[in-house]
């Protein structure tokens, strides 16, 4: 899925237009908002260090999303790559790799299909989650005036066991002190707060956005696999260790997949502090879900990099 | 909305001098840009300390390889499961190679900070590696460019580790792994009987562990030297019971094989500080995230 969190199709932050029309804020909202105390979210070595950069805190904001998964039974919507036999990907440039038995025909229960498959409705229902929660918080720091949202923190959790994921983004929305607005009047965000955040900052990389993507394949696991996942040695399998050629490519696949959507939201911009998150479900007979998510700062390098002094290697007393 | 606060002494201009020129950039949309942006799972601080030592990063990289273990292999015997270690080297050997892989692909002289995920269940072992590319600035590298994208090292240690192993004048050649799994013997029905009412070690686990170490030890110290290493260092060892057989004993051990690129150890001299600053408060950027659902870097 190509569509980031601040809503990017990667050429530029086009987040702008929906986080101008903050009008679906509730009316309790509103006037908290309008109050005159800032809140935030930040440690109080954070809040110094926002304040030595010129960052002034003005409230904590956040932005919630709670999404159902549809259906994915018999005449669901998202029935789509469950019949073995459609083969190719599921949209023009989704990954797709078929595997084919080496036994000819052995019985209707034999496996002799295999496909790993981009799953990108599952992709773009995640995006939309996690981008609406995103945009929702970026909604009430424009409505402070605020330029960028620090210290951010998203979560993505599942309500009971009724299928159902909220997505849940909260931050500090700060002001620059005698800043410009950013273009298009999104507020920039970032994970990065504290020292952190002024270290990035003295390096020359200033935060754009955060950045996810969730990355899905099915892996329909044709004989070999099966046998090779289940420890067996039927129908002339190797007798010894071998490598699962299927899932190892499935695994790959999904990685370079999550990166390959993260950095579509970059537009060239670096990400920093990425961080990559597999969960690997396994159905039954080699049979396979796996997710990845990968999350980061997307930066953008203001000024050449200064040379650092490689720091004096210290030993301490305490 | 301001915040009230005019704190007694002035804060670094050129902090927040810098501040606002990183906002400016901003406030013009940036031109269409078709550059390969780099990405990386460092740190700040990482990233900062690499470009100190002269090195920058390219790429997230990642190697991942499943090896299926055979049926019937964790049934109790006797001795070493050689199988099970077997499959074990050739998932490591796998997604090692993957990692390299994908590090030559973006010009890569090595990765750094590789976490390493290894996984043995019943049927088969998984292993996961992932890491940042990174590549030295001004294009030295000690074993030469060509070489050193051919066969680029891999690494475990954190970009602080690299630096500090470069500066005493060593490099890391590679991941050096080792496992072994083996079987505890069964005690005769009349040695059990005699142990049920007794505090007595039970010696057929205790030997099962020290020949299980000593075969993963061998691996890796041998897998080091393949890689062209003098030595390994952070070794990691995981050592136990296996969870889905419990008469099985495995011990892996992995770290960092390194080399003396220098011509002797260049003895770094620390300086040695008295840190006077309270201990209580820690500076952690991530401290909003609840427990479980942080995804700071762990090292």
């Amino acid at each position: 899925m190509t569509v980031g969190p601040d809503g990017s199709d990667g050429s530029e932050r086009s987040a702008g237009a929906p986080a101008q029309t903050p009008g679906d804020l509730p009316e309790a909202a509103v006037r908290r908002l309008e109050s005159t105390v800032f809140s935030s979210g930040l440690t109080v070595p954070d809040f110094a260090a926002c304040l030595d950069l010129g960052l002034e805190p003005v409230a904590l904001v956040q932005g919630f999303c709670v999404m159902q998964w549809g259906w994915y039974g018999q005449g669901s919507g998202y029935m789509r790559g469950l019949s073995p036999y459609t083969g190719g990907p599921q949209s023009a440039g989704s990954y797709s790799e078929t595997y084919r038995c080496p036994h000819g025909f052995v019985s209707n229960e034999h496996r002799s299909w295999g496909q790993n498959l981009e799953q990108p409705w599952v992709e773009a229902a995640w995006a939309q989650g996690y981008g609406s929660a995103y945009q929702r918080m970026l909604e009430e720091a424009t409505t402070h005036g605020a330029h960028g949202v620090i210290g951010v923190v998203d979560r993505v959790s599942s309500v009971a066991d009724t299928g159902t994921t909220e997505f849940h983004f909260l931050g500090t929305a700060v002001t620059v002190d005698g800043g410009p607005p950013p273009a298009g009047g999104v507020p920039w965000s970032t994970y990065l707060a504290g020292q952190r955040l002024t270290k990035s900052i003295e390096a020359g990389f200033m935060p754009v956005a955060v950045v996810a993507a969730l990355a899905s394949v099915r892996v329909w696991a044709y004989c070999m696999t099966e046998y090779l996942m289940e420890g067996s040695m039927s129908w002339g399998g190797p007798t010894g260790p071998h490598l699962v050629e299927q899932v190892s490519k499935a695994h790959m696949a999904v990685r370079q997949l999550a990166r390959k959507h993260v950095r579509q939201q970059l537009a060239g911009d670096e990400l920093h502090g990425a961080t990559i998150d597999v969960v690997a479900r396994e159905l039954s007979q080699g049979d396979e879900v796996i997710d990845c998510t990968l999350r980061g700062n997307r930066v953008r390098r203001f000024k050449d990099f200064d040379q650092v002094e490689l720091p004096r290697p210290t030993v301490r007393l305490a | 909305m301001s915040t009230g606060f005019s704190p007694g002494t002035a804060p670094p201009a050129d902090v927040r001098a810098e501040m606002l020129l990183g906002a400016q950039s901003l406030a013009t949309p940036a031109p269409p840009s078709q550059a390969r942006g780099i990405t990386s799972d460092l740190s700040v601080d990482e990233a900062l300390l690499l470009h100190a030592a002269g090195w920058e990063p390219l790429d997230l990289v990642c190697g991942v390889a499943v090896v299926s273990v055979p049926v019937g292999v964790w049934n109790w015997g006797r001795g070493a499961i050689s199988l099970a270690s077997d499959a074990h080297d050739q998932a490591v050997d796998q997604a090692a190679a993957q990692l390299r892989g994908e590090c030559s692909k973006v010009h890569g002289h090595g990765v750094v900070g590789v976490r390493v995920e290894v996984s043995v269940r019943t049927h088969h072992v998984d292993v996961e590696l992932v890491g940042t590319a990174v590549r030295p600035m001004e294009g030295q590298d000690p074993r030469g460019a060509d070489a050193a994208q051919a066969m680029p090292f891999t690494s475990d240690l954190s970009a602080r580790d690299f630096t500090l192993l470069q500066r005493a004048g060593w490099m890391p050649v590679g991941l050096a792994f080792g496992a072994s799994f083996v079987y505890a013997p069964r005690r005769t029905a009349g040695t059990a009987m005699k142990q049920t009412r007794q505090n007595v070690e039970l010696t057929n686990y205790t030997e099962a562990m020290y020949s299980a170490r000593e075969s993963a030890m061998e691996k890796m110290q041998r897998s080091a030297l393949h890689a062209g290493g003098q030595g390994v260092v952070e070794v990691k060892v995981t050592e136990g019971p296996m969870s889905f057989a419990r008469h099985a004993v495995g011990f892996t051990a992995w770290g960092t094989a390194v080399r003396l690129v220098a011509e002797s150890h260049q003895f770094v001299q620390p300086q040695v500080v008295l840190p006077l600053d309270d201990a209580v408060v820690t500076f952690e950027a991530e401290s909003l995230r609840s427990g479980g659902q942080g995804r700071g870097r762990k090292r």
